[in-house]
């Protein structure tokens, strides 16, 4: 045990020089694909070998002094056991403290490292919200998936939009709070690229309890060699750019309304938020549906009103949500001020105006009409 | 020794017209307004099987839920609404209140030699804070449930729009309140009723573990109430003392909250533990080993509780040294859990072992106990903690620890003194069955779940992936046969109830003074003060077929005072 004490201690000093590992998944972890996963995989297995000799020592001892003691019919009771034994006493409070400290200590140096950043990483702004992440990289790219280079040091400068959230790499080790009002961050380093096929991806999760979408704000991280990296970078910055104006709506609608179908349907079907059918008719008619001071579409939309053009209502609807409440719906749905542009709102307010050319997924349904199917490039979306 | 003559059991009248406390008086008033702690203690327990009833069944009902991946039974708002049910109610209405309040209440004062605890008016009020407090988590129900985790963490559970939440927080507040009144009421008692002869250092050691989880109550419980109140005053006016928007700060809540919430878990296992130190001697009978570290332990672990409620808070955002400080605390909190767990072993050792019901949940205990005492390194380790941190890992850790280990010995407990509360036996094949049907349903529940914890499935999920899948079939498979043990556990004392064996005074071979009065006791519980003297010294004890129970041989007390004489002199 001891070397391997002196093991992880060497591991732990040499962890940023580390050449790239990875831990298989066996009975108790998944695959570790971080530097920091060999550590935190050694120290767990060595309080596993200790749990399992003090687990065998106690139960081997409780079930053989119940099988040779047991009370046979008629035995007077012994009496011949010992009351106490101090230096029995004193030796099994002694051994387990010095076992405890070896365990905190290095529990605290593996964790030092767990925490530290090394200074060259690169960052990636994590922002969470009630039900969903938005992974934003310094040249303005946005994805719904965290994309990242590999052999290098990733930070990630994480917040929180409305309550707690938590980020859970699990083949990283890593996990840390997004709390309101307040940045945090995590890193790691992974240096086995998965590509961008999301079924390799490594599984990141909210492990925050935070309301009915918890368990959906799961997600992938890809992991590209640097020079693949950066051209996804590149790619993902302009592909609201690259589509033309009239192909907006089914192109980057579908892409842009994954992450509003969580509340809102387009097939009628009840959910946090009012569903998309039908909305656009009512918003042009006027009348429909009621907010919850009792005013009416027709109220709010119209030339001198408050909404000019319907378009505006949408508009403001995305960026400041809780401004006009439909009735029976509460206040729960994040801005999107920061993460939508105007060709992001642009691309929803035409998947409204065309909404029976989605089904209920929220998949375009028609076809491209020759000309345009040839013109098409196929954005990288994700 | 002293020379005053006590109720023997050999000379106990058990004829059916004797006075107990069952049949002292009768009628719904003499029950509802009783000042007897032996009755508010069979009140309590009645209340808290009831709240465990219901507690049991959200936890299969989620578990049910949890059999495939996305809806199998209810929707995720539902089942975000059976966890936090599951918690609350298991914590606060069942946990909390089961071996302190129910089965403290019975015991303690006849195990101390005294006729009723310091304040029986105080006893009966904090009963009805109880009702009251359960009244309130119900009437929450019909207000629209509550989907916060029973942690209640800021800001999701001052912005959620499920309308049970202030009433919840009003039942905790109250609840809070009945466990003060009952750890005052157990501290006075303790110092101020003990009969000559019960010095500290004779008073069994489950007095000793109700003593320091009274402590406890006392000093950590405020704290909770406190912050329930700020609580309520967030959600209804918000003054933004956890809101970050208005200078407030999330993290300060989980401060408070586990400043509370950690030693709450000490008062769940400390008197727990107590009951195991008298069910593991008295059916080994057999001298506790190492009486006085195991008190002192117990006492230990009551202070340390106060400072390690940090380590909930790894990864929340405390600072690193924080976190490094509160593990090293965490740790120390090993040391008299392992000295307890290996003195508990060592009693057994040439002890003469009756392998009856309550030994059986006894032995369970050191078994499970053992498993959850471990897995807590893990988790108070830094790193690997950062790993395992809100998965399934830490359910299993602490369903080891407050199910596998509180609740098995309160019902071990339960079925200790059975006999002494209701002067009935039950079936005790049907006793151990249940017993080995609920370990068995155990293990297999939430061993499975420290395997999916470890693989990095999140707690409180209503949706997984696939991969998981055959980990929770199992784990639920097991919760539907511990279920079934718990509807045998029932049956059994149903039975009993209704055409049990009547009870000796001495069924198990017990020494300390509860055993000395009848089955079920007295309204006084002692007719004169009773004779103080060691509650280990099993020497003098014989099982008598005539009386079906344990009495003291004459001639073996006589040896064992003339031994202790030669040891004097």
């Amino acid at each position: 045990m001891l070397s391997a004490l002196t093991s992880i201690f060497i591991a732990t000093a040499s962890a940023q020089i580390a050449p790239p590992t990875v831990t298989p998944a066996d009975f108790w972890l998944p695959i570790g694909a971080s530097v920091q996963a060999e550590n935190v995989d050694l120290m767990f297995n060595i309080i596993n070998y200790i749990c399992y000799f003090f687990f065998a020592v106690i139960v081997a001892m409780m079930v053989w002094f119940v099988l040779k003691y047991r009370a046979k019919p008629g035995t007077r009771i012994r009496t011949d056991g010992m009351t106490h034994h101090t230096a029995l006493e004193l030796s099994w409070s002694v051994i387990p403290l010095l076992i405890s400290i070896a365990i905190f200590f290095f529990g605290f140096t593996g964790y030092v490292d767990l925490i530290t950043p090394p200074k060259n990483s690169f960052d990636v702004n994590v922002t969470a919200f009630k039900w969903g992440w938005q992974f934003k990289y310094p040249n303005g790219a946005q994805s719904d998936n965290l994309v990242v280079p590999s052999n290098r040091p990733v930070r990630l400068v994480m917040r929180s939009n409305d309550v707690l959230h938590c980020c859970y790499i699990p083949a990283f080790r890593v996990k840390r709070d997004l709390v309101p009002g307040r940045y945090s961050t995590l890193w790691f380093q992974c240096d086995i690229p998965t590509g961008m096929d999301e079924k390799n991806g490594y599984h990141l999760y909210c492990t925050e309890y935070c309301g009915t979408g918890h368990s959906n704000m799961y997600r992938r991280v890809m992991v590209l060699p640097q020079a693949e990296f950066d051209e996804w970078l590149l790619k993902q910055a302009q592909w609201l750019d690259e589509i033309p104006d009239d192909e907006l709506y089914f192109r980057a609608g579908p892409k842009i309304y994954s992450r509003c179908q969580q509340c809102h349907s387009i097939d009628g079907t009840a959910g946090l938020g009012p569903t998309w059918q039908g909305l656009w008719t009512r918003l042009t008619a006027g009348g429909g549906a009621r907010f919850s001071d009792g005013k009416s579409y027709a109220d709010l939309i119209g030339p001198g009103k408050e909404y000019p053009t319907p378009e505006d209502y949408i508009r403001d609807s995305i960026y400041n949500p809780g401004k006009h409440l439909v009735a029976t719906y509460g206040n729960v749905m994040p801005t999107f001020k920061g993460q939508l542009n105007d060709r992001g709102v642009d691309s929803i307010i035409g998947m409204l105006q065309h909404l029976d050319e989605f089904d209920a997924k929220g998949a375009w349904t028609k076809t491209l009409p020759p000309a345009a199917a040839k013109s098409e490039t196929k954005p990288e979306l994700k | 020794m002293t020379t005053i003559v006590s109720p023997r059991p050999e000379l106990v009248d058990t004829s059916a017209t004797s006075d107990n406390y069952l049949t002292f008086t009768r009628g719904f008033r003499s029950w509802a307004l009783t000042l007897d702690h032996k009755r508010i203690g069979v009140m309590y327990m009645g209340a808290v099987l009831a709240s465990f009833f219901v507690g049991g069944t959200f936890a299969i009902l989620l578990r049910t839920e949890l059999l495939t991946p996305g809806r199998t039974i209810v929707s995720a708002e539902t089942y975000n609404q059976f966890f936090t049910l599951h918690g609350a109610i298991m914590v606060f209405l069942v946990i909390i209140p089961s071996i302190p309040a129910a089965l403290g209440n019975f015991v303690l004062p006849i195990m101390l030699g005294a006729k009723d605890v310091a304040f029986p008016r105080l006893n009966l009020f904090s009963f009805y804070l109880w009702m009251g407090g359960a009244i309130f988590t119900l009437y929450s129900l019909a207000a629209g449930g509550f989907d916060t985790g029973w942690t209640f963490y800021t800001p999701y559970s001052t912005t959620t729009t499920t309308g049970g939440v202030i009433p919840v927080l009003t039942g905790v507040f109250i609840l809070g309140f009945s466990s003060i009144f009952t750890g005052l009421n157990f501290i006075v008692t303790v110092h101020k009723l003990r009969p000559p002869g019960m010095t500290w250092f004779r008073m069994p050691l489950f007095l000793w573990a109700l003593y320091a989880t009274a402590i406890i109550q006392v000093l950590a419980t405020p704290v909770l109430a406190i912050t329930v109140c700020l609580l309520i005053v967030e959600r209804t006016m918000n003054i933004g003392i956890f809101n970050p928007s208005m200078g407030g700060d999330p993290v300060l809540y989980q401060h408070f909250f586990w400043f509370y919430s950690h030693p709450a878990v000490y008062i769940m296992i400390v008197p727990a533990m107590g009951i195991i130190s008298e069910i593991i001697s008295v059916h080994a009978h057999r001298q506790i080993f190492g009486y006085r570290y195991i008190a002192f332990s117990s006492i230990a672990i009551a202070m340390f509780s106060f400072i390690v409620w940090g380590h909930h808070m790894f990864v929340s955002g405390q600072s690193g040294l924080m976190n490094t400080i509160f593990s090293f605390i965490s740790f120390s909190v090993a040391i008299p859990s392992a000295v307890k767990t290996f003195n508990w072993v060592m009693t057994l050792y040439k002890g003469t072992i009756s392998l009856t019901a309550p030994m059986m949940y006894g032995l369970s205990f050191l078994f499970l106990f053992t498993i959850g005492g471990l897995t807590g390194i893990h988790l108070a380790t830094l790193n690997t903690d950062v790993h395992l941190h809100d998965t399934y890992f830490v359910v299993a850790h602490f369903h080891y620890v407050m199910m596998g280990s509180a609740l098995i010995a309160m019902i071990g407990g339960l079925h200790h003194w059975w006999p002494k509360m209701t002067g009935r036996m039950y079936n005790e094949k049907a006793g151990i069955i249940a017993c080995i049907i609920i370990f068995v349903g155990f293990n297999i529940t939430f061993f499975t779940q420290f395997m999916l914890g470890s693989q990095g499935m999140p707690r409180r999920y209503y949706d997984y992936l696939p991969e998981f899948q055959i980990y929770h079939v199992i784990s639920t498979i097991g919760s539907y046969i511990m279920a079934s043990g718990f509807f045998l556990v029932a049956a059994c004392f149903v039975q009993s109830l209704l055409g049990g064996k009547k009870a000796p005074a001495n069924p198990w071979g017990g020494r300390s003074l509860e055993w000395q009065c009848n089955s079920p006791p007295p309204h006084d519980n002692f007719s004169s003060p009773p004779t103080v003297g060691n509650c280990y010294d099993f020497s003098m004890l014989r099982w008598d077929e005539k009386e079906q129970g344990y009495v003291v041989d004459k001639e073996l007390e006589a040896q064992a005072i003339a031994a202790e004489a030669r040891a004097h002199s």
